[in-house]
Protein backbone atom coordinates (compact mmCIF):
# COMPACT_ATOMS: atom_id res chain seq x y z
CA UNK A 1 0.00 0.00 0.00
CA UNK A 2 2.79 2.39 1.01
CA UNK A 3 4.84 2.16 -2.21
CA UNK A 4 1.75 2.71 -4.44
CA UNK A 5 0.92 5.93 -2.55
CA UNK A 6 4.50 7.04 -2.98
CA UNK A 7 4.23 6.36 -6.71
CA UNK A 8 1.05 8.42 -6.93
CA UNK A 9 2.63 11.33 -5.10
CA UNK A 10 5.79 11.11 -7.17
CA UNK A 11 3.82 10.98 -10.44
CA UNK A 12 1.64 13.85 -9.40
CA UNK A 13 4.58 15.92 -8.21
CA UNK A 14 6.36 15.18 -11.43
CA UNK A 15 3.30 16.22 -13.42
CA UNK A 16 3.02 19.51 -11.60
CA UNK A 17 6.64 20.50 -11.10
CA UNK A 18 8.69 18.84 -13.84
CA UNK A 19 9.74 21.14 -16.60
CA UNK A 20 10.53 19.58 -19.94
CA UNK A 21 13.25 20.64 -22.32
CA UNK A 22 12.76 24.27 -23.35
CA UNK A 23 9.93 24.63 -20.81
CA UNK A 24 10.37 27.83 -18.83
CA UNK A 25 7.45 27.41 -16.47
CA UNK A 26 6.10 24.42 -14.62
CA UNK A 27 2.45 23.48 -14.97
CA UNK A 28 1.71 24.48 -11.39
CA UNK A 29 3.00 28.01 -11.88
CA UNK A 30 0.95 28.42 -15.06
CA UNK A 31 -2.16 27.05 -13.35
CA UNK A 32 -1.67 29.47 -10.48
CA UNK A 33 -1.15 32.29 -12.94
CA UNK A 34 -4.36 31.48 -14.82
CA UNK A 35 -6.31 31.29 -11.53
CA UNK A 36 -4.94 34.72 -10.54
CA UNK A 37 -5.86 36.06 -13.99
CA UNK A 38 -9.34 34.61 -13.71
CA UNK A 39 -9.89 36.07 -10.24
CA UNK A 40 -8.63 39.51 -11.19
CA UNK A 41 -10.69 39.60 -14.36
CA UNK A 42 -13.82 38.61 -12.41
CA UNK A 43 -13.08 41.46 -9.98
CA UNK A 44 -12.84 43.90 -12.93
CA UNK A 45 -9.24 44.73 -12.13
CA UNK A 46 -8.28 47.71 -14.28
CA UNK A 47 -4.93 46.41 -15.55
CA UNK A 48 -6.49 43.10 -16.49
CA UNK A 49 -9.26 44.90 -18.35
CA UNK A 50 -6.72 46.86 -20.41
CA UNK A 51 -4.77 43.67 -20.99
CA UNK A 52 -7.99 41.98 -22.09
CA UNK A 53 -8.90 44.79 -24.46
CA UNK A 54 -5.39 44.65 -25.96
CA UNK A 55 -5.61 40.90 -26.44
CA UNK A 56 -9.11 41.23 -27.88
CA UNK A 57 -7.90 43.67 -30.53
CA UNK A 58 -4.99 41.42 -31.41
CA UNK A 59 -6.93 38.17 -31.50
CA UNK A 60 -9.99 39.40 -33.34
CA UNK A 61 -7.77 40.57 -36.18
CA UNK A 62 -5.69 37.40 -35.98
CA UNK A 63 -8.80 35.29 -36.00
CA UNK A 64 -9.99 36.99 -39.18
CA UNK A 65 -6.72 36.14 -40.89
CA UNK A 66 -6.76 32.55 -39.59
CA UNK A 67 -10.34 32.12 -40.75
CA UNK A 68 -9.71 33.53 -44.21
CA UNK A 69 -9.22 30.23 -46.13
CA UNK A 70 -12.20 28.64 -44.47
CA UNK A 71 -14.32 31.74 -45.05
CA UNK A 72 -13.33 31.71 -48.70
CA UNK A 73 -14.40 28.09 -49.13
CA UNK A 74 -17.58 28.75 -47.22
CA UNK A 75 -18.47 31.80 -49.30
CA UNK A 76 -17.78 29.91 -52.55
CA UNK A 77 -20.01 27.09 -51.38
CA UNK A 78 -22.72 29.56 -50.42
CA UNK A 79 -22.41 31.24 -53.82
CA UNK A 80 -22.88 27.92 -55.54
CA UNK A 81 -25.90 27.17 -53.40
CA UNK A 82 -27.31 30.62 -54.17
CA UNK A 83 -26.90 30.11 -57.90
CA UNK A 84 -28.62 26.77 -57.67
CA UNK A 85 -31.57 28.32 -55.89
CA UNK A 86 -31.61 31.48 -58.01
CA UNK A 87 -34.43 30.63 -60.39
CA UNK A 88 -36.72 29.25 -57.70
CA UNK A 89 -36.01 32.27 -55.55
CA UNK A 90 -36.70 34.58 -58.49
CA UNK A 91 -40.14 33.07 -59.04
CA UNK A 92 -40.95 33.17 -55.35
CA UNK A 93 -39.73 36.73 -55.14
CA UNK A 94 -41.92 37.83 -58.01
CA UNK A 95 -45.00 36.39 -56.36
CA UNK A 96 -43.99 37.90 -53.06
CA UNK A 97 -43.30 41.27 -54.66
CA UNK A 98 -46.79 41.41 -56.07
CA UNK A 99 -48.39 40.74 -52.73
CA UNK A 100 -46.04 43.16 -50.97
CA UNK A 101 -46.77 45.93 -53.47
CA UNK A 102 -50.47 45.56 -52.88
CA UNK A 103 -50.14 45.68 -49.13
CA UNK A 104 -47.52 48.41 -49.11
CA UNK A 105 -49.92 51.27 -49.51
CA UNK A 106 -52.10 50.37 -46.57
CA UNK A 107 -48.95 49.77 -44.55
CA UNK A 108 -47.67 53.25 -45.25
CA UNK A 109 -50.95 54.76 -44.14
CA UNK A 110 -50.84 52.75 -40.94
CA UNK A 111 -47.23 53.78 -40.36
CA UNK A 112 -48.03 57.46 -40.68
CA UNK A 113 -51.01 57.04 -38.43
CA UNK A 114 -48.84 55.21 -35.91
CA UNK A 115 -46.23 57.97 -35.96
CA UNK A 116 -48.90 60.61 -35.47
CA UNK A 117 -50.47 58.74 -32.57
CA UNK A 118 -47.12 58.11 -30.94
CA UNK A 119 -46.25 61.75 -31.28
CA UNK A 120 -49.50 62.56 -29.54
CA UNK A 121 -48.55 60.44 -26.52
CA UNK A 122 -44.90 61.56 -26.64
CA UNK A 123 -43.59 58.06 -27.33
CA UNK A 124 -42.15 58.55 -30.77
CA UNK A 125 -38.53 57.42 -30.86
CA UNK A 126 -36.15 57.92 -33.73
CA UNK A 127 -32.79 56.40 -34.60
CA UNK A 128 -30.12 58.51 -32.96
CA UNK A 129 -26.86 56.97 -34.04
CA UNK A 130 -26.68 54.56 -36.96
CA UNK A 131 -23.48 52.67 -37.69
CA UNK A 132 -22.87 49.92 -40.20
CA UNK A 133 -20.32 47.26 -39.37
CA UNK A 134 -18.84 44.13 -40.85
CA UNK A 135 -18.95 40.84 -38.99
CA UNK A 136 -15.38 39.80 -38.24
CA UNK A 137 -15.95 36.59 -36.32
CA UNK A 138 -19.02 34.44 -36.10
CA UNK A 139 -18.07 31.82 -33.56
CA UNK A 140 -20.65 29.12 -33.35
CA UNK A 141 -19.88 28.27 -29.78
CA UNK A 142 -22.42 26.23 -27.83
CA UNK A 143 -21.62 28.40 -24.80
CA UNK A 144 -22.08 31.87 -26.19
CA UNK A 145 -23.92 32.85 -29.36
CA UNK A 146 -22.12 36.01 -30.27
CA UNK A 147 -20.38 37.77 -33.14
CA UNK A 148 -17.51 40.21 -33.32
CA UNK A 149 -17.83 43.34 -35.46
CA UNK A 150 -15.19 45.72 -36.77
CA UNK A 151 -16.50 48.83 -35.03
CA UNK A 152 -15.80 49.84 -31.47
CA UNK A 153 -15.72 52.75 -29.07
CA UNK A 154 -13.82 54.90 -31.57
CA UNK A 155 -16.88 54.67 -33.85
CA UNK A 156 -19.19 55.90 -31.07
CA UNK A 157 -20.56 52.45 -30.34
CA UNK A 158 -21.86 52.09 -26.82
CA UNK A 159 -22.82 49.14 -24.66
CA UNK A 160 -26.43 48.06 -25.05
CA UNK A 161 -26.95 49.45 -28.54
CA UNK A 162 -29.41 47.51 -30.69
CA UNK A 163 -28.07 45.49 -33.62
CA UNK A 164 -30.17 44.98 -36.72
CA UNK A 165 -29.74 43.02 -39.90
CA UNK A 166 -31.86 44.90 -42.40
CA UNK A 167 -34.94 45.81 -40.43
CA UNK A 168 -34.80 42.77 -38.17
CA UNK A 169 -33.50 42.80 -34.62
CA UNK A 170 -30.64 40.34 -34.04
CA UNK A 171 -28.90 41.30 -30.81
CA UNK A 172 -27.20 43.93 -28.69
CA UNK A 173 -23.69 45.16 -27.93
CA UNK A 174 -22.33 43.49 -24.79
CA UNK A 175 -18.60 44.04 -25.01
CA UNK A 176 -16.80 47.12 -26.23
CA UNK A 177 -13.22 47.47 -27.38
CA UNK A 178 -11.48 50.32 -29.14
CA UNK A 179 -12.05 49.11 -32.68
CA UNK A 180 -14.13 45.96 -32.20
CA UNK A 181 -17.24 44.97 -30.29
CA UNK A 182 -19.04 41.80 -29.32
CA UNK A 183 -22.68 41.37 -30.14
CA UNK A 184 -24.77 38.99 -28.06
CA UNK A 185 -27.20 37.38 -30.46
CA UNK A 186 -30.84 36.86 -29.55
CA UNK A 187 -30.36 33.12 -29.95
CA UNK A 188 -28.08 33.03 -26.90
CA UNK A 189 -29.64 31.73 -23.71
CA UNK A 190 -28.24 34.70 -21.78
CA UNK A 191 -30.07 37.13 -24.05
CA UNK A 192 -33.26 38.50 -22.48
CA UNK A 193 -35.24 40.86 -24.70
CA UNK A 194 -38.60 42.44 -23.75
CA UNK A 195 -40.96 41.58 -26.57
CA UNK A 196 -44.55 42.07 -27.57
CA UNK A 197 -46.60 39.34 -29.26
CA UNK A 198 -48.88 40.75 -31.90
CA UNK A 199 -51.76 40.87 -32.75
CA UNK A 200 -52.83 39.77 -29.25
CA UNK A 201 -50.57 42.38 -27.62
CA UNK A 202 -49.09 40.12 -24.94
CA UNK A 203 -45.89 41.36 -23.27
CA UNK A 204 -43.15 38.81 -22.60
CA UNK A 205 -39.43 38.24 -22.33
CA UNK A 206 -37.67 36.40 -25.13
CA UNK A 207 -34.59 34.36 -24.46
CA UNK A 208 -32.52 32.33 -26.91
CA UNK A 209 -32.42 28.57 -26.71
CA UNK A 210 -28.74 28.36 -27.55
CA UNK A 211 -29.50 27.19 -31.06
CA UNK A 212 -31.42 28.91 -33.84
CA UNK A 213 -34.68 29.72 -32.05
CA UNK A 214 -35.96 31.82 -29.21
CA UNK A 215 -38.12 30.97 -26.21
CA UNK A 216 -40.96 33.09 -24.88
CA UNK A 217 -40.71 33.41 -21.11
CA UNK A 218 -42.80 34.93 -18.32
CA UNK A 219 -46.07 34.50 -20.17
CA UNK A 220 -49.00 32.21 -19.62
CA UNK A 221 -48.39 29.44 -22.16
CA UNK A 222 -52.06 28.50 -22.23
CA UNK A 223 -52.82 31.92 -23.75
CA UNK A 224 -50.45 31.19 -26.60
CA UNK A 225 -51.68 27.62 -27.03
CA UNK A 226 -55.26 28.73 -27.36
CA UNK A 227 -54.32 31.41 -29.87
CA UNK A 228 -54.84 30.14 -33.38
CA UNK A 229 -53.51 33.10 -35.32
CA UNK A 230 -49.89 33.45 -36.36
CA UNK A 231 -48.18 35.51 -33.72
CA UNK A 232 -45.40 37.90 -34.66
CA UNK A 233 -42.73 38.89 -32.17
CA UNK A 234 -41.65 42.52 -31.97
CA UNK A 235 -39.49 44.40 -29.51
CA UNK A 236 -41.80 45.98 -26.97
CA UNK A 237 -39.58 48.96 -26.13
CA UNK A 238 -39.94 48.24 -22.41
CA UNK A 239 -36.88 49.42 -20.53
CA UNK A 240 -36.35 52.20 -23.02
CA UNK A 241 -33.22 50.70 -24.60
CA UNK A 242 -34.71 49.72 -27.92
CA UNK A 243 -37.45 51.16 -30.04
CA UNK A 244 -40.71 49.30 -29.92
CA UNK A 245 -41.95 47.47 -32.98
CA UNK A 246 -38.70 46.11 -34.41
CA UNK A 247 -39.59 42.73 -35.92
CA UNK A 248 -37.81 39.67 -34.54
CA UNK A 249 -39.62 36.55 -35.70
CA UNK A 250 -42.75 34.44 -35.69
CA UNK A 251 -44.10 32.06 -33.09
CA UNK A 252 -44.02 28.43 -34.13
CA UNK A 253 -45.83 25.80 -32.11
CA UNK A 254 -44.22 22.43 -31.57
CA UNK A 255 -46.16 19.50 -30.26
CA UNK A 256 -44.27 17.43 -27.76
CA UNK A 257 -45.53 14.26 -26.15
CA UNK A 258 -46.94 16.08 -23.15
CA UNK A 259 -47.56 19.68 -24.20
CA UNK A 260 -47.27 22.31 -26.90
CA UNK A 261 -44.25 24.60 -26.76
CA UNK A 262 -44.06 27.99 -28.45
CA UNK A 263 -40.71 28.86 -29.97
CA UNK A 264 -39.72 31.94 -31.90
CA UNK A 265 -38.56 31.37 -35.44
CA UNK A 266 -36.26 34.32 -36.21
CA UNK A 267 -36.70 36.20 -39.46
CA UNK A 268 -32.96 36.26 -40.01
CA UNK A 269 -30.61 33.32 -40.18
CA UNK A 270 -28.17 34.28 -37.44
CA UNK A 271 -25.43 32.03 -38.83
CA UNK A 272 -25.34 34.01 -42.10
CA UNK A 273 -24.58 37.49 -40.84
CA UNK A 274 -22.17 39.58 -42.89
CA UNK A 275 -23.00 43.21 -42.28
CA UNK A 276 -25.03 44.59 -39.42
CA UNK A 277 -26.46 47.93 -38.38
CA UNK A 278 -25.89 49.22 -34.87
CA UNK A 279 -28.43 51.69 -33.60
CA UNK A 280 -29.26 53.69 -30.55
CA UNK A 281 -32.61 55.35 -30.10
CA UNK A 282 -33.79 58.55 -28.53
CA UNK A 283 -37.17 60.12 -28.00
CA UNK A 284 -37.97 62.74 -30.53
CA UNK A 285 -37.37 66.10 -28.87
CA UNK A 286 -40.91 67.31 -28.59
CA UNK A 287 -40.34 69.79 -25.71
CA UNK A 288 -38.99 72.49 -27.96
CA UNK A 289 -41.77 71.91 -30.37
CA UNK A 290 -44.28 72.07 -27.55
CA UNK A 291 -42.85 75.47 -26.48
CA UNK A 292 -42.89 76.62 -30.06
CA UNK A 293 -46.38 75.31 -30.50
CA UNK A 294 -47.45 77.12 -27.30
CA UNK A 295 -46.07 80.41 -28.65
CA UNK A 296 -47.72 79.69 -31.92
CA UNK A 297 -50.97 78.96 -30.11
CA UNK A 298 -50.81 82.35 -28.35
CA UNK A 299 -50.14 84.02 -31.67
CA UNK A 300 -53.00 82.18 -33.26
CA UNK A 301 -55.27 83.14 -30.35
CA UNK A 302 -54.35 86.80 -30.63
CA UNK A 303 -54.79 86.66 -34.35
CA UNK A 304 -58.17 85.04 -33.90
CA UNK A 305 -59.21 87.67 -31.35
CA UNK A 306 -58.20 90.42 -33.72
CA UNK A 307 -60.03 88.77 -36.51
CA UNK A 308 -63.10 88.36 -34.28
CA UNK A 309 -63.02 92.05 -33.35
CA UNK A 310 -62.65 93.03 -36.98
CA UNK A 311 -65.38 90.70 -37.92
CA UNK A 312 -67.73 92.10 -35.28
CA UNK A 313 -66.98 95.66 -36.39
CA UNK A 314 -67.54 94.64 -39.95
CA UNK A 315 -70.76 92.95 -38.94
CA UNK A 316 -71.91 96.08 -37.14
CA UNK A 317 -71.19 98.22 -40.16
CA UNK A 318 -72.87 95.70 -42.39
CA UNK A 319 -75.96 95.76 -40.15
CA UNK A 320 -76.11 99.54 -40.26
CA UNK A 321 -75.74 99.50 -44.01
CA UNK A 322 -78.38 96.84 -44.21
CA UNK A 323 -80.87 98.85 -42.11
CA UNK A 324 -80.19 101.94 -44.15
CA UNK A 325 -80.60 100.00 -47.34
CA UNK A 326 -83.87 98.56 -46.12
CA UNK A 327 -85.17 102.03 -45.28
CA UNK A 328 -84.07 103.24 -48.70
CA UNK A 329 -85.73 100.26 -50.21
CA UNK A 330 -89.03 101.06 -48.49
CA UNK A 331 -88.80 104.66 -49.62
CA UNK A 332 -87.93 103.65 -53.10
CA UNK A 333 -90.77 101.16 -53.16
CA UNK A 334 -93.15 103.89 -52.13
CA UNK A 335 -91.68 106.16 -54.77
CA UNK A 336 -91.96 103.40 -57.28
CA UNK A 337 -95.61 102.79 -56.47
CA UNK A 338 -96.28 106.47 -56.73
CA UNK A 339 -94.51 106.70 -60.03
CA UNK A 340 -96.27 103.64 -61.34
CA UNK A 341 -99.57 105.26 -60.45
CA UNK A 342 -98.53 108.43 -62.21
CA UNK A 343 -97.43 106.47 -65.24
CA UNK A 344 -100.72 104.64 -65.39
CA UNK A 345 -102.57 107.94 -65.06
CA UNK A 346 -100.47 109.48 -67.74
CA UNK A 347 -101.00 106.49 -69.95
CA UNK A 348 -104.74 106.88 -69.54
CA UNK A 349 -104.48 110.58 -70.37
CA UNK A 350 -102.44 109.81 -73.44
CA UNK A 351 -104.94 107.25 -74.57
CA UNK A 352 -107.84 109.66 -74.06
CA UNK A 353 -105.96 112.31 -75.96
CA UNK A 354 -105.31 109.88 -78.79
CA UNK A 355 -108.94 108.90 -78.89
CA UNK A 356 -109.95 112.55 -78.90
CA UNK A 357 -107.43 113.29 -81.64
CA UNK A 358 -108.71 110.41 -83.69
CA UNK A 359 -112.23 111.65 -83.17
CA UNK A 360 -111.19 115.14 -84.22
CA UNK A 361 -109.45 113.71 -87.29
CA UNK A 362 -112.54 111.65 -88.20
CA UNK A 363 -114.72 114.69 -87.77
CA UNK A 364 -112.53 116.68 -90.21
CA UNK A 365 -112.66 113.90 -92.83
CA UNK A 366 -116.42 113.65 -92.41
CA UNK A 367 -116.78 117.39 -92.86
CA UNK A 368 -114.68 117.38 -96.03
CA UNK A 369 -116.77 114.44 -97.32
CA UNK A 370 -120.03 116.23 -96.59
CA UNK A 371 -118.81 119.33 -98.38
CA UNK A 372 -117.67 117.37 -101.40
CA UNK A 373 -120.85 115.23 -101.25
CA UNK A 374 -122.93 118.32 -101.49
CA UNK A 375 -121.07 119.34 -104.66
CA UNK A 376 -120.36 116.06 -106.34
CA UNK A 377 -123.12 113.66 -105.18
CA UNK A 378 -124.72 113.61 -108.58
CA UNK A 379 -121.52 112.52 -110.26
CA UNK A 380 -121.24 109.48 -108.04
CA UNK A 381 -124.82 108.41 -107.12
CA UNK A 382 -126.21 105.29 -108.80
CA UNK A 383 -129.33 105.83 -110.92
CA UNK A 384 -131.32 103.91 -113.49
CA UNK A 385 -129.24 105.05 -116.34
CA UNK A 386 -125.71 104.97 -114.91
CA UNK A 387 -123.72 102.37 -113.23
CA UNK A 388 -122.19 104.43 -110.42
CA UNK A 389 -122.03 103.81 -106.74
CA UNK A 390 -124.63 103.24 -104.10
CA UNK A 391 -124.87 106.04 -101.54
CA UNK A 392 -123.09 105.23 -98.29
CA UNK A 393 -120.76 102.61 -99.79
CA UNK A 394 -116.94 102.85 -99.59
CA UNK A 395 -116.63 103.28 -103.35
CA UNK A 396 -119.12 106.12 -103.22
CA UNK A 397 -117.10 107.81 -100.50
CA UNK A 398 -113.92 107.36 -102.52
CA UNK A 399 -115.61 108.80 -105.58
CA UNK A 400 -116.83 111.88 -103.64
CA UNK A 401 -113.36 112.42 -102.16
CA UNK A 402 -111.92 112.24 -105.70
CA UNK A 403 -114.32 114.98 -106.66
CA UNK A 404 -116.56 112.85 -108.84
CA UNK A 405 -113.65 111.07 -110.64
CA UNK A 406 -113.64 107.37 -110.52
CA UNK B 1 13.97 23.51 -53.52
CA UNK B 2 17.04 21.76 -52.16
CA UNK B 3 16.90 18.63 -50.03
CA UNK B 4 18.20 20.51 -46.98
CA UNK B 5 15.53 23.18 -47.09
CA UNK B 6 12.85 20.51 -47.56
CA UNK B 7 14.23 18.68 -44.57
CA UNK B 8 14.13 21.90 -42.58
CA UNK B 9 10.49 22.42 -43.47
CA UNK B 10 9.62 18.85 -42.49
CA UNK B 11 11.47 19.24 -39.24
CA UNK B 12 9.76 22.51 -38.52
CA UNK B 13 6.36 20.99 -39.27
CA UNK B 14 7.12 17.95 -37.17
CA UNK B 15 8.19 20.12 -34.31
CA UNK B 16 5.49 22.76 -34.45
CA UNK B 17 2.51 21.15 -36.16
CA UNK B 18 0.64 20.41 -32.91
CA UNK B 19 0.92 23.96 -31.67
CA UNK B 20 -0.01 25.34 -35.13
CA UNK B 21 -3.04 23.07 -35.17
CA UNK B 22 -3.95 24.17 -31.66
CA UNK B 23 -3.82 27.85 -32.57
CA UNK B 24 -5.76 27.28 -35.78
CA UNK B 25 -8.34 25.38 -33.76
CA UNK B 26 -8.84 28.17 -31.24
CA UNK B 27 -8.58 31.06 -33.69
CA UNK B 28 -10.65 29.64 -36.50
CA UNK B 29 -14.07 31.18 -36.86
CA UNK B 30 -16.08 28.02 -37.58
CA UNK B 31 -13.52 25.79 -36.00
CA UNK B 32 -13.43 22.05 -35.52
CA UNK B 33 -14.80 22.40 -32.00
CA UNK B 34 -18.19 23.76 -32.78
CA UNK B 35 -19.53 22.54 -36.10
CA UNK B 36 -22.92 23.84 -36.94
CA UNK B 37 -24.84 20.64 -36.31
CA UNK B 38 -27.67 20.34 -33.85
CA UNK B 39 -26.58 17.30 -31.88
CA UNK B 40 -22.91 17.21 -32.73
CA UNK B 41 -20.00 19.10 -31.28
CA UNK B 42 -16.64 18.12 -29.97
CA UNK B 43 -13.60 19.81 -28.54
CA UNK B 44 -10.67 19.30 -30.85
CA UNK B 45 -8.37 21.35 -28.63
CA UNK B 46 -8.85 18.91 -25.74
CA UNK B 47 -8.03 15.92 -27.94
CA UNK B 48 -4.96 17.62 -29.38
CA UNK B 49 -3.62 18.82 -26.04
CA UNK B 50 -4.19 15.50 -24.31
CA UNK B 51 -2.71 13.43 -27.12
CA UNK B 52 0.43 15.50 -27.56
CA UNK B 53 0.96 16.04 -23.84
CA UNK B 54 0.80 12.31 -23.47
CA UNK B 55 2.77 11.15 -26.49
CA UNK B 56 5.15 13.99 -27.29
CA UNK B 57 5.12 16.46 -24.44
CA UNK B 58 8.00 18.52 -25.80
CA UNK B 59 5.96 19.50 -28.88
CA UNK B 60 3.42 21.50 -26.89
CA UNK B 61 5.03 24.11 -24.70
CA UNK B 62 2.92 24.75 -21.63
CA UNK B 63 3.23 28.48 -22.17
CA UNK B 64 1.80 28.07 -25.66
CA UNK B 65 -1.06 26.02 -24.25
CA UNK B 66 -1.67 28.78 -21.74
CA UNK B 67 -1.68 31.44 -24.48
CA UNK B 68 -3.93 29.28 -26.67
CA UNK B 69 -6.33 29.12 -23.74
CA UNK B 70 -6.34 32.90 -23.48
CA UNK B 71 -7.04 33.17 -27.20
CA UNK B 72 -9.85 30.67 -26.88
CA UNK B 73 -11.38 32.71 -24.06
CA UNK B 74 -11.27 35.86 -26.12
CA UNK B 75 -12.76 34.24 -29.23
CA UNK B 76 -15.46 32.26 -27.43
CA UNK B 77 -16.24 35.00 -24.94
CA UNK B 78 -15.64 33.13 -21.71
CA UNK B 79 -13.87 34.85 -18.77
CA UNK B 80 -10.19 35.43 -19.28
CA UNK B 81 -8.01 32.56 -18.05
CA UNK B 82 -10.72 29.93 -17.77
CA UNK B 83 -9.84 27.96 -20.90
CA UNK B 84 -6.15 28.27 -20.02
CA UNK B 85 -6.88 26.68 -16.67
CA UNK B 86 -8.82 23.85 -18.30
CA UNK B 87 -6.12 23.24 -20.89
CA UNK B 88 -3.44 23.17 -18.21
CA UNK B 89 -5.45 20.75 -16.05
CA UNK B 90 -5.66 18.55 -19.12
CA UNK B 91 -1.87 18.79 -19.45
CA UNK B 92 -1.48 17.83 -15.78
CA UNK B 93 -3.71 14.79 -16.28
CA UNK B 94 -1.83 13.74 -19.40
CA UNK B 95 1.49 14.26 -17.68
CA UNK B 96 0.34 12.20 -14.70
CA UNK B 97 -0.84 9.40 -16.97
CA UNK B 98 2.49 9.46 -18.79
CA UNK B 99 4.33 9.16 -15.53
CA UNK B 100 2.34 6.19 -14.28
CA UNK B 101 2.10 4.32 -17.59
CA UNK B 102 4.50 1.51 -18.24
CA UNK B 103 2.73 -0.14 -21.15
CA UNK B 104 0.71 2.36 -23.23
CA UNK B 105 -2.73 1.32 -24.37
CA UNK B 106 -5.28 3.33 -26.37
CA UNK B 107 -8.24 2.07 -24.32
CA UNK B 108 -6.64 3.13 -21.04
CA UNK B 109 -5.74 6.48 -22.51
CA UNK B 110 -9.30 6.96 -23.69
CA UNK B 111 -10.82 6.07 -20.33
CA UNK B 112 -8.43 8.41 -18.56
CA UNK B 113 -9.23 11.08 -21.14
CA UNK B 114 -12.96 10.60 -20.53
CA UNK B 115 -12.53 11.01 -16.77
CA UNK B 116 -10.39 14.09 -17.31
CA UNK B 117 -12.80 15.83 -19.68
CA UNK B 118 -15.69 15.00 -17.36
CA UNK B 119 -13.84 16.72 -14.53
CA UNK B 120 -12.81 19.64 -16.74
CA UNK B 121 -16.28 20.22 -18.11
CA UNK B 122 -17.77 19.94 -14.64
CA UNK B 123 -15.34 22.57 -13.44
CA UNK B 124 -16.13 24.69 -16.47
CA UNK B 125 -19.86 24.34 -15.88
CA UNK B 126 -19.55 25.20 -12.18
CA UNK B 127 -17.29 28.17 -12.87
CA UNK B 128 -19.40 29.61 -15.67
CA UNK B 129 -22.78 28.91 -14.14
CA UNK B 130 -22.25 29.60 -10.45
CA UNK B 131 -19.36 32.06 -10.38
CA UNK B 132 -19.67 34.07 -13.58
CA UNK B 133 -23.45 33.81 -14.06
CA UNK B 134 -23.44 32.34 -17.54
CA UNK B 135 -26.37 30.13 -18.49
CA UNK B 136 -25.24 26.90 -20.12
CA UNK B 137 -27.18 24.16 -21.76
CA UNK B 138 -26.32 21.01 -19.89
CA UNK B 139 -27.38 18.85 -22.80
CA UNK B 140 -24.91 20.57 -25.14
CA UNK B 141 -22.13 19.96 -22.65
CA UNK B 142 -22.94 16.27 -22.43
CA UNK B 143 -23.02 15.92 -26.20
CA UNK B 144 -19.72 17.74 -26.45
CA UNK B 145 -18.14 15.39 -23.89
CA UNK B 146 -19.47 12.24 -25.56
CA UNK B 147 -18.28 13.16 -29.03
CA UNK B 148 -14.94 14.43 -27.77
CA UNK B 149 -14.44 11.09 -26.07
CA UNK B 150 -15.55 9.05 -29.09
CA UNK B 151 -13.49 11.03 -31.54
CA UNK B 152 -10.39 10.63 -29.44
CA UNK B 153 -10.05 7.14 -30.96
CA UNK B 154 -10.18 8.52 -34.47
CA UNK B 155 -7.87 11.47 -33.93
CA UNK B 156 -5.47 9.40 -31.92
CA UNK B 157 -5.05 7.05 -34.87
CA UNK B 158 -4.74 9.94 -37.32
CA UNK B 159 -2.09 11.60 -35.19
CA UNK B 160 -0.27 8.28 -34.84
CA UNK B 161 -0.28 7.92 -38.59
CA UNK B 162 1.12 11.41 -39.13
CA UNK B 163 3.74 10.93 -36.47
CA UNK B 164 4.96 7.78 -38.12
CA UNK B 165 4.85 9.28 -41.59
CA UNK B 166 6.75 12.40 -40.57
CA UNK B 167 9.15 10.46 -38.45
CA UNK B 168 9.98 8.16 -41.30
CA UNK B 169 10.37 11.11 -43.66
CA UNK B 170 12.66 12.94 -41.32
CA UNK B 171 14.70 9.80 -40.77
CA UNK B 172 15.08 9.20 -44.50
CA UNK B 173 16.26 12.67 -45.28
Amino acid sequence: MEPSRDDFVIALRSAFFKKGTQQRFSLLSLILFSIILLTLSSLNFKVINYFKIGINELIYRGSVIASFPEKLIKSKYNNLQDHRKLFTNYKDNLAELDSIKSSNLSKEIIEFENIRLKQMIDDYVVADNEIFAKVLIDKKSPFLKSIIINKGSRNNIKLGMAVLDGIYFIGKVVELNYSTSRILLISDINSKIPVSLEPIGVQAIMSGNGEMNGIIEYVNQSNLESENTNLTVFTSGMGGLFKSGIPIGRIIKEKNASNITSNVNFYKDLSQLKYVKILSYKKENLNLEIENSQDRNVEILQETNNQNYLFKEQQKISNEIRVKLEQDKILLNKELTKLKKEISKLKKDVQNQIIEDEKTLIDADELKFLKLNFLYSKKCTKTFYNKLYKVGSAKYKKCILNKGKN
Amino acid sequence: MSATSKQKIYLFLYKHLPIILLFISVLNEADLNYLDFKYFSFNFSYILIFYYSLKRSQSLGYVFVFIAGLFNDVVVGTPMGLSSLMFLILCVAASYLRNITLRPSLIKDCIFFLITILIINSLLFVALNFIFGYELDFFDQVINIIFTFLLYFLFSNIFNFFEKYLMSNSNVR
